[in-house]
């Protein structure tokens, strides 16, 4: 299980200034932030807020300018040592020659582990792709392939669950039902997960606390805590309170 | 296919093959062009036709040998400089000088070192060495950066990234450089040959233009053409079929 620390993080990047020299500006931070074991928390902000520099902190694929980022007290690449870490980008990031079946097996054949022909079936049955398991991506839909992305992130379950736009690429209808199976699929193991999303109905409906960044360098403007019971049913989309805290979020978003 | 698509090239083929069959008749251009079915009867005579098969053999077992061991190095050293990073400036740099030196100079100095029996193979080789080299490290290096995130985040090691990523990804690629390679190991091996191995299509070229056999030196044109076309041909089919497959 995974607790998460983000310390007085800063991220700056280099910027080429005219044909010499180079200027630091800081992109992130500082951003002071603890998440407990199971919570699932929905990061908004304005484009270029510094929403994915978080996440890519979390997955290690980046490192803070200063300050330190911790999971279970750990650096984050303790986690992908331990094949902890599960990720869905917007764009899939599936091998193009492998089948369904094949990309589930991944993730078991780099840790090292046997993968029972069982599990693969259940990760197929959780994200209701029974029937292709020997496709390959590209004879799938797009909302197919971030299923599969996602059944590959949840295969060892994690556990961190990391979520880039998960559904930034999918149509409005496709992207509404596959909010309400992530939720599903995300009860059935509950890890700790970060998603960063543009649609702050997206991030009503699915997390337990919200975390709105301010525009760059990204700090947290606002982290409130979402209270409706859990599992969230599609009416509750129509109900004041989810209108409510959506209209305060979004005007939140707009530039001061 | 479309049937279309076959009769436009077939007759354009037909065309030229008749052009040629026409102006070799008329003696236009001299006896060095002859007929096209002057050269072909090349094939019906059995001694001529035996004399060139067997030079086909010991040709294409010469570029075979030397394309598959060019091939091999080429893609092992590619690997090397892509495993570890502080020697690839300077294999980059020694493949190039490979490149740049004439196959034709060092045909001599092959036949001291190597003999003359295996110079073919060498010179085949060395092209090959090196346009392996250029599409294994391409290759190798165009993996989607996305997927290369991926691998990070599931923790994978420098081989782990290798066989199921990387090395995946560069078929292509590596088809692609193979494709050329082929038509580059031909010519070395013939070059080879005129450094003077005891048999081959490359002796016969020789040969047939210093004893003025001319449709016997057509003749042999066509078959190193054949081959070359051949081989291309199959590897087209092998790049397209791992294009399909890995896109």
């Amino acid at each position: 299980m995974a607790t998460l620390a983000l310390r007085e993080v800063t991220r700056s990047f280099l910027r080429r200034t005219g044909s010499r020299g180079k200027q630091s500006f800081a992109a992130l931070g500082p951003i002071d932030v603890r998440v407990p074991d199971g919570q699932f928390v929905a990061l908004i902000g304005p484009s270029g807020c510094g929403k994915s520099t978080v996440l890519h902190l979390l997955a290690g694929l980046d490192e803070p300018t200063t300050g330190e980022v911790q999971i279970n007290n750990l650096p984050p690449s303790e986690l992908q040592a331990q094949h902890a870490l599960g990720i869905a980008f917007q764009e899939h990031a599936l091998l193009p020659w492998r089948t369904v079946e094949g990309n589930l097996r991944l993730p078991f054949e780099v840790a090292g582990l046997s993968s029972t022909k069982e599990r693969i079936r259940e990760l197929i049955a959780l994200v209701g792709l029974n029937g292709f398991e020997h496709a390959r991506p590209a004879e799938l839909s797009g909302g197919m392939r971030q299923r599969v992305a996602i059944a590959r992130a949840l295969a060892l379950k994690p556990k961190l669950l990391l979520l880039d736009e998960p559904f930034g690429a999918l149509d409005a209808v496709t992207r509404r039902r596959m909010n309400f199976e992530l939720e599903r699929i995300w009860l059935e193991s509950r890890p700790t997960t970060v998603m960063v999303t543009h649609s702050v109905e997206e991030a009503v409906l699915l997390a337990d606390r919200i975390l709105v960044l301010t525009e760059r360098p990204g700090r947290v403007r606002i982290d409130t805590m979402v209270d409706f019971a859990r599992p969230r049913p599609a009416a509750l989309m129509r109900t004041p309170e989810f209108h409510r805290l959506a209209d305060e979020l979004t005007a939140s978003l707009e530039p001061a | 296919m479309k049937p279309r698509s076959f009769f436009y090239p077939l007759l354009g083929c037909l065309l030229l093959l008749g052009a040629w069959e026409l102006l070799g008749r008329s003696g236009a251009l001299g006896k060095t062009l002859p007929a096209l079915s002057q050269v072909l009867s090349v094939f019906l005579d059995a001694p001529r036709r035996a004399l060139l098969l067997r030079s086909a053999a010991a040709t294409l077992g010469s570029a075979a040998i030397g394309y598959a061991a060019g091939a091999c190095a080429g893609a092992a050293v590619a690997v090397l400089a892509h495993l570890v990073p502080i020697l690839r400036g300077g294999l980059d740099r020694m493949a190039v000088l490979v490149n740049a030196l004439p196959v034709i100079a060092l045909g001599p100095i092959l036949i001291i070192t190597a003999g003359r029996e295996d110079t073919p193979a060498a010179l085949a080789s060395v092209p090959v060495f090196f346009l392996l080299y250029i599409s294994t490290g391409l290759g190798l290096r165009a993996t989607s950066h996305r997927l290369d995130l991926m691998f990070t985040t599931l923790g994978a090691g420098r081989w782990q990234r290798l066989m199921k990523l990387e090395s995946v990804a560069a078929l292509p690629s590596i088809l692609s450089g193979m494709k050329i390679a082929a038509g580059s190991a031909m010519i070395g091996a013939i070059v080879g040959e005129w450094f003077g191995a005891p048999t081959g299509l490359g002796i016969v070229v020789l040969n047939s233009m210093e004893n003025f056999q001319i449709p016997l030196l057509w003749a042999t044109v066509i078959v190193i053409a054949a081959i070359t076309l051949a081989s291309y041909g199959l590897l087209t089919l092998a790049e397209r079929a791992a294009r399909r497959r890995i896109g």
